[in-house]
């Protein structure tokens, strides 16, 4: 496995340049491509903390995507991702420039290695407030790595574990003798998803 | 080696926020320190000072091109606003205790703690205190600080309110529409408010009144200066404008907030609704109905047959928060809601029809297009400010808040422009 030239294209995909600086070489042709993702996002928090209280709870909410793109390169994909994420109080609908890089393919077999990278905004679009709340979305980054399984020019079956910052806000109804009160959210959460691609 | 570095980076970035759910919530809120003092200190406190910066601007009026902004409890600020792009401070007239005003001729009329005074603004630099009716205000509430006359001994008993903002971690879960915290709202005040040139004065042909915002306790109607506490109707006999006389008082029932004088109606916003007077005789009001909803209420504009009422937020445990109700009134017996639209926070509004005008609080001014009741449009919505009232004066808005005030050229009421601004240097951080 060539390591150093994986390792240039990871630098470049991190740095998410334009495509056609590699792109004179290959006899390939692009085709659009599609993973589509179902899983679970898992997070905690820590709230309330004083000097008597303090408290930890875990998050278990439900995450699903779908990544459209041109297979530019046989192992580079450049798209827009669309999801959904369905935190307890927050229902977004992230909207992402997307990437999909295979990292590797172990033995030459019919399981392949990659890294995604999505990055866009949050929208609130389908949330539905409770009278007196206005919660507005925010930027969101998800990097990842995945298996596929699957011959490559074969629909495949995806595994896939990522890591997603959501960026969120809510103005909150006034109780009271209060005068403002603002949500700042982040939500950092580990995604486990099952899926598909072609 | 540069794959190492590209996992060492996600690692990174994962390690420093964790999958940990970070929320933070901001909140500012008053809170009360119990003070007193002697009835003699509020009775010499009256005087004409320089002029001074806003710091807890309250009610508006609007007299003759001159600006009466109140600062809560501590006074009246006197403007000269015959250039609105420009007004000049021009004095303060301190008045402790001071919440409310209305002017007739040259006579001002004032509420200091439990009485109310009548000065001379002929001289604006030089305002001439005349007569004092002693006692009439029992008690009362000033930014959601109560107060009361404790006659026997001399004193009043009264709030100091300070502004604190918190920051606290939550869960991230606030918000999933159930009862987060069960405490009823304490009202600034709420009101009902008329187009400016639809008011009429009953002697008219001979006093001229100001305007007041749509949040004023206090109306001139005939002959008569109607104030409205907590719970009661005040009347004063003002047929000689210098020497307010006590009149009779009308018992309205718990929470009332405003009043206005439309016509040969009074209509006042209470908590629990907005009551129709007649007041064919003005020397004593007859209630004529009442259009009731759940516990909330706030300012009423009205525009012909159609009044506008905003409803703001405290009880959301009914499920009854923020929200702007077109009530039908062409029948004042029976006042019928016609629909109702959301809101943000709404405190007072003005309406030149069809141009609604809706202060937002912290959240700014809306303006809406008012033309068809059951079809509302939105406008325009500047924000960055907080918006208590506004008063329309046909072509420019005025509007006060807590970080100033400011006029407006609604001609264009797509786009208003800025004409001017007066800062208030404010007694709590920004939030």
């Amino acid at each position: 496995m060539n390591m150093k030239k994986i390792g240039y294209t990871a630098l470049w995909l991190l740095c998410c340049l334009g495509f056609p600086v590699c792109a004179q070489k290959a006899p390939f042709r692009p085709v659009f491509t599609n993973m589509t993702e179902f899983g679970i996002s898992l997070g905690q928090v820590r709230y309330n903390v004083n000097l008597a209280t303090e408290n930890v709870e875990k998050r278990q909410t439900i995450t699903a995507q779908t990544f459209n793109g041109v297979q530019l390169r046989p192992k580079l994909a450049v798209g827009g991702t669309v999801g959904i994420d369905w935190y307890t109080t927050a229902l977004l609908m992230p909207v992402c420039a997307g990437l999909r890089y295979d990292l590797a393919q172990p033995g030459k077999k019919n399981l392949r290695v990659f890294t995604s990278l999505d990055t866009g905004y949050g929208f609130a679009w389908l949330h539905e407030d409770p009278t007196g709340y206005e919660t507005r979305g925010g930027w969101v980054i998800s990097p990842g790595l995945g298996f596929r399984i699957g011959r490559p020019q074969n629909a495949n079956f995806i595994l896939s574990l990522s890591y997603k910052r959501q960026e969120a806000e809510a103005d909150k109804p006034l109780m009271g003798n209060d005068i403002y009160k603002h949500e700042t959210r982040v939500y950092n959460r580990i995604a486990f998803r099952l899926g598909l691609s072609f | 080696m540069k794959l190492t570095l590209y996992a060492f980076l996600g690692i990174v970035l994962v390690a420093l926020n964790g999958c940990t759910d970070k929320c933070k919530e901001t909140r500012t809120f008053r809170q009360f320190t119990p003070f007193t003092l002697t009835v003699a200190q509020v009775r010499n406190g009256i005087q004409t000072e320089q002029p001074r910066t806003l710091a807890s601007p309250g009610k508006l009026y609007t007299k003759d091109g001159f600006l009466f902004i109140n600062e809560i409890k501590e006074g009246i600020h006197v403007i000269d606003n015959r250039n609105p792009s420009a007004p000049k401070m021009v004095s303060f007239l301190r008045i402790p205790g001071n919440g409310d005003m209305a002017i007739r001729n040259n006579i001002l009329y004032a509420d200091s703690y439990m009485d109310l005074v009548a000065f001379d603004i002929r001289d604006p630099q030089n305002i001439r205190e005349l007569n004092r009716v002693k006692d009439v205000f029992p008690n009362g509430q000033f930014d959601g600080g109560y107060w009361s006359l404790n006659a026997p001994q001399e004193i009043i008993n009264d709030q100091r309110v300070t502004y604190v903002t918190q920051t606290t971690q939550t869960n991230c879960e606030d918000g999933t529409g159930g009862c987060p915290n069960c405490a009823m709202d304490v009202w600034r005040g709420g009101g009902v408010f008329f187009n400016a040139s639809s008011i009429q004065s009953g002697s008219a042909a001979v006093s001229t009144n100001g305007t007041g915002g749509s949040m004023a306790r206090f109306a001139l109607y005939d002959n008569y200066l109607y104030t409205v506490s907590q719970s009661d109707m005040q009347l004063f006999d003002i047929r000689k404008p210098s020497d307010p006389k006590q009149g009779t008082k009308v018992t309205l029932g718990w929470g009332i907030e405003t009043i206005f004088p439309y016509k040969d109606k009074l209509f006042i916003g209470a908590q629990s609704g907005m009551h129709i007077y007649d007041n064919s005789n003005p020397e004593k009001p007859v209630r004529m109905s009442t259009f009731e909803h759940a516990r909330v209420c706030d300012p009423v504009v009205v525009h012909e047959d159609k009044a506008y009422v905003t409803l703001r937020s405290g009880s959301a445990c009914q499920g009854f928060t923020n929200q702007l109700e077109v009530v039908d009134i062409s029948n004042l017996y029976n006042p019928r809601l016609l629909k109702t639209y959301p809101m943000k926070n709404p405190h007072g509004l003005g309406i030149d029809f069809p141009n609604l005008f809706i202060c937002e609080g912290a959240y700014g001014l809306k303006t809406f297009n008012a033309a068809d009741a059951l079809q509302i449009d939105q406008l325009d919505h500047l924000e960055g400010f907080h918006a208590y009232d506004v008063i329309p004066l046909g072509k420019s808005l005025l509007l006060v808040g807590r970080d100033g005030f400011y006029q407006f050229d609604y001609s264009n009421p797509k786009k208003l422009r800025l004409l001017s601004k007066i800062p208030v240097q404010r007694p709590f951080p920004a939030s």
